[in-house]
């Protein structure tokens, strides 16, 4: 345990680009903890933590949906730490009758077992009309045939005083597909991923509110042959729970005018951490352009854009175990060059 | 609430002097409001520069489905 004082970093893994580690149901979740426990204090994002069924609560680890880290990131956001907060509830029109009941009874339980404070529910006032697609390089997109009604759902839940949004979107499902084959046995994107990001980016832009969200999907088959990293989306009829933990204690987002002592801003970050082929985000871009060290670690995915591509000076690492001793070095005051041989 | 329409994008860009994100932005802004995006691919041209794929989503405002 450091006693040094906390090193801000924020946590990359991007979402639907096929990452050997976090690229499946929150397998980023103990990489997660362990940065947290090396840093003091780690800001990450929804795909890092959410493992449907499965989920892991720190306090020192701060739950903010992607557009809002770019945000933070970029210096436009501040975040500032809230005990809990109430969580609205926004169903997709489309879901049907028994999944829709699925999800309330979710709530319901993080209600009563975790003491969560949730709701209202709103349902879309039309369905929002979900569709996936794969990108150029492979990664996984989607787009949504109705945003206007998310947005609707969106402010309504706002205005009743909700203070974060939990969405559940009906998705499209083909459960023959290779693809889902290939994810289920650890080997392929997880090709909803892409328009759960759109989903959360465009309500958490437009409101100004934490958002995260969960697909509403109908439960598959069994499959003997499960890769483990996938197993969390397997063990209930929806992927929910971990959305309504993350979101129960995630920042309250503000403009970096509004900040006082206390909050989060990008200035007190003292590293980033993203897979090594996958630094072109906005997150990790901004804060580089800003000479926040980043540590660049080994997880193989789809795309090779790296330091070397991009002209970025990173710390490379093998692992996650060795950033965590690189962010450790940082929270302490050791230059990680001193940690290397030759000098 | 008129949002217009969600629209994939790819687009290619040579790379010039400078921080990367203003130039990202300012080409994607010439489509639309940039809801999500990335850096996908990057190559070394012959000339020293550097040409990147961009893949995004953005708002086109004025379009509907």
């Amino acid at each position: 345990m450091s006693s040094a004082a906390p090193l801000p970093t924020v946590m990359v893994i991007p979402t639907g680009i096929g990452c050997e580690l976090g690229g499946y149901a929150g397998d980023a979740i103990p990489a997660a903890r362990l940065l947290a426990a090396a840093s003091g204090c780690l800001i990450t994002h929804p795909n890092v933590m959410n493992a449907a069924a499965l989920y892991w609560s720190d306090p020192r680890i701060h739950y903010v949906e992607g557009s809002s880290l770019d945000r933070f990131a970029a210096g436009e956001l501040a975040l500032r730490p809230v005990r809990r907060q109430r969580i609205g509830l926004l169903l997709d029109a489309g879901i049907e009758p028994e999944l829709r009941q699925r999800h309330l009874q979710v709530a319901d339980g993080c209600r009563a077992s975790l003491g969560l404070e949730i709701g209202p529910v709103v349902d879309t006032d039309q369905p929002l009309a979900v569709s996936l697609s794969l990108g150029a390089s492979g990664i996984s997109w989607g787009r949504l045939g109705c945003p206007e009604a998310l947005l609707r759902a969106g402010a309504q839940l706002k205005a009743a005083g909700a203070t974060a949004i939990a969405v559940v979107a009906r998705f499209p499902e083909d459960p023959g597909s290779e693809a889902l084959a290939a994810y289920r046995q650890g080997s392929g994107v997880d090709a909803l991923a892409g328009a759960e990001a759109v989903i959360s980016h465009l309500l958490s832009q437009e409101l100004g509110l934490p958002c995260a969200h969960a697909p509403a999907l109908s439960p598959l088959p069994l499959d003997p042959d499960l890769d483990p990293r996938a197993a969390g989306e397997e063990l209930g009829y929806t992927f929910l729970a971990c959305v309504l933990v993350g979101l129960s204690r995630a920042p309250d987002l503000l403009t970096a005018g509004q900040a006082r002592a206390g909050d989060l801003q990008i200035e007190q970050v003292g590293a980033v951490v993203a897979p090594a082929g996958a630094l072109g985000g906005a997150a990790v871009l901004a804060a580089a352009e800003r000479g926040i060290p980043v540590i660049a670690v080994h997880n193989p995915c789809l795309l090779q854009v790296d330091a070397h591509a991009l002209g970025l000076e990173v710390l490379n690492a093998a692992s996650y175990s060795e950033a965590a001793g690189l962010l450790l070095a940082l929270r302490e005051g050791i230059s990680p060059a001193a940690l290397r041989r030759p000098l | 609430m008129s949002l217009g329409e969600l629209q994939p994008l790819l687009l290619q860009l040579e790379r010039e002097p400078g921080p990367l994100t203003p130039q990202i932005l300012r080409a994607l802004r010439a489509h639309g409001r940039p809801l999500r995006w990335a850096i996908t691919a990057a190559e070394p041209q012959a000339s020293g520069g550097c040409r990147l794929q961009i893949e995004a989503v953005i708002l086109r405002p004025g379009a509907h489905p």
